[in-house]
């Protein structure tokens, strides 16, 4: 089964990625993520984010235009982003090295 | 950082092609199970964003299902800290109310008619367990309510708030009527093998509603005498034990019960299962209700502490 491990992604991590780029509002994030990650979050799933985000002072909201907020990443948002960015490095390195010698997948 | 505002929606030929109106009725009727604070400050955003995006089942699905945790863990910064720990307090006060009906009502049924264990040890520890954690219960909430009740009660005092004292003081005023009704009811109405079924049902009744006079009178005053420092915050803790507590003597009525229907189905009717079957979920609701509710309130008071 090849699959749908992106149901398992990291929700408040993929809107953090979306905003190291440059301040977005909630259609434009969905948006990126989609694009650029393969990941689809709905409204739901998303505004429990940014509203959990928001509260940890991860992100930032901007001024609305018209009924649309864009919000943008603070300085604490950035290094939680770093750590947890390092750590999936980590964990991406492993399963490549492991990957590699066990199952013979070079190009993994 | 700079701000770079983004475009402000979708472009012309992206927009999604098929509008459900159906759908957006739904979505928006999933939104107003959120909050009103959750919804005051993300509501338009959202909104916006269903205009751009389009909605479909799995949009309504996942905005009704994330209400339930906005409900549970509120956003702090939605929050005004000392308001979320008195609208906690007055929640938990009427949740441990109707958890305290509910015990009274268990005691009336079982220990006020004189049975005693039904030959089996665990309805006897049950028995011990639910007098112990009701008196634990009363005294936790007496002890940590009083300092606020009094603080309340002078206020109003000084300032002549004839409502805020009526308020304040139907938790005295109103368990004294119920029980002064009863008295002259059962006097009137009592025959040789009690007052029968019909008048314990209307006894409950008003029970419950006198319970709900009991727990709104000071859960107004709280909103409209808004108290601050740290009396409210002594009374969400109490309010927390005395609610853990009665949840705890809930727990131990059920697991009697269950044991006088499972040891004693000759006794009183407990071969039914139907009263089982509304107890048992209403003390589960009062019990999570108190629970939930002692949590934020408690989590607000830690922030208002660290701020």
């Amino acid at each position: 089964m090849t699959d749908r491990l992106d149901r398992w992604a990291d929700p408040p991590l993929l809107v953090l990625a979306s905003l190291a780029g440059e301040p977005k509002h909630g259609y434009a994030i969905t948006q990126d993520v989609a694009d650029t990650m393969g990941v689809r979050l709905s409204a739901g799933t998303l505004y429990a984010v940014i509203s959990r985000l928001e509260s940890r002072g991860l992100i930032e909201p901007l001024e609305s235009e018209d009924r649309r907020r864009p919000y943008r990443l603070t300085a604490a948002g950035a290094h939680a982003l770093a750590v947890q960015s390092e750590r999936m490095n980590q964990v991406a390195f492993v399963a490549r090295e492991r990957l590699r010698a066990h199952y013979g997948l070079a190009g993994a | 950082m700079s701000a770079r505002p983004p475009q402000s929606g979708p472009p012309e030929d992206m927009l999604p092609q098929a509008r459900a109106p159906q759908g957006g009725r739904l979505a928006r009727a999933a939104l107003s199970l959120y909050p009103a604070a959750w919804r005051a400050r993300y509501g338009e955003e959202v909104h916006a964003l269903l205009d751009d995006s389009g909605t479909d089942l799995r949009t309504v699905a996942s905005l009704a299902g994330q209400a339930v945790p906005a409900w549970v863990w509120p956003a702090r910064h939605l929050y005004d800290r000392p308001a979320r720990m008195r609208a906690s307090l007055a929640t938990v006060l009427v949740a441990w109310t109707a958890l305290a009906g509910l015990a009274l009502v268990f005691g009336q049924l079982t220990q006020a008619q004189g049975f005693r264990p039904a030959g089996h040890p665990i309805v006897a520890w049950s028995y011990w367990v639910f007098d112990g954690a009701v008196l634990v219960s009363v005294l936790a909430a007496a002890a940590g309510g009083a300092p606020l009740w009094l603080l309340m009660l002078r206020r109003a005092l000084r300032e002549h708030r004839g409502r805020d004292i009526a308020y304040l003081l139907a938790p005295v005023v109103v368990p004294v009527g119920y029980l002064a009704t009863l008295v002259v009811t059962l006097g009137l109405v009592r025959h040789p093998h009690g007052a029968g079924p019909w008048w314990f049902l209307a006894f409950v009744v008003g029970g419950f509603a006198a319970g709900g006079l009991f727990a709104a009178g000071p859960g107004l005053a709280l909103r409209r005498l808004s108290p601050r420092g740290p009396a409210v915050g002594l009374a969400i803790r109490a309010a927390a034990v005395a609610a853990a507590a009665m949840g705890l003597a809930g727990a131990a009525s059920i697991v009697a019960a269950v044991g006088l229907y499972l040891w004693a189905p000759s006794y009183a009717g407990y071969h039914q299962g139907w009263p089982l079957g509304i107890y048992l979920p209403m003390v589960a609701l009062a019990a999570a209700v108190a629970a939930v509710s002692a949590g934020r309130g408690i989590r607000a008071s830690r922030s208002a502490a660290a701020a």
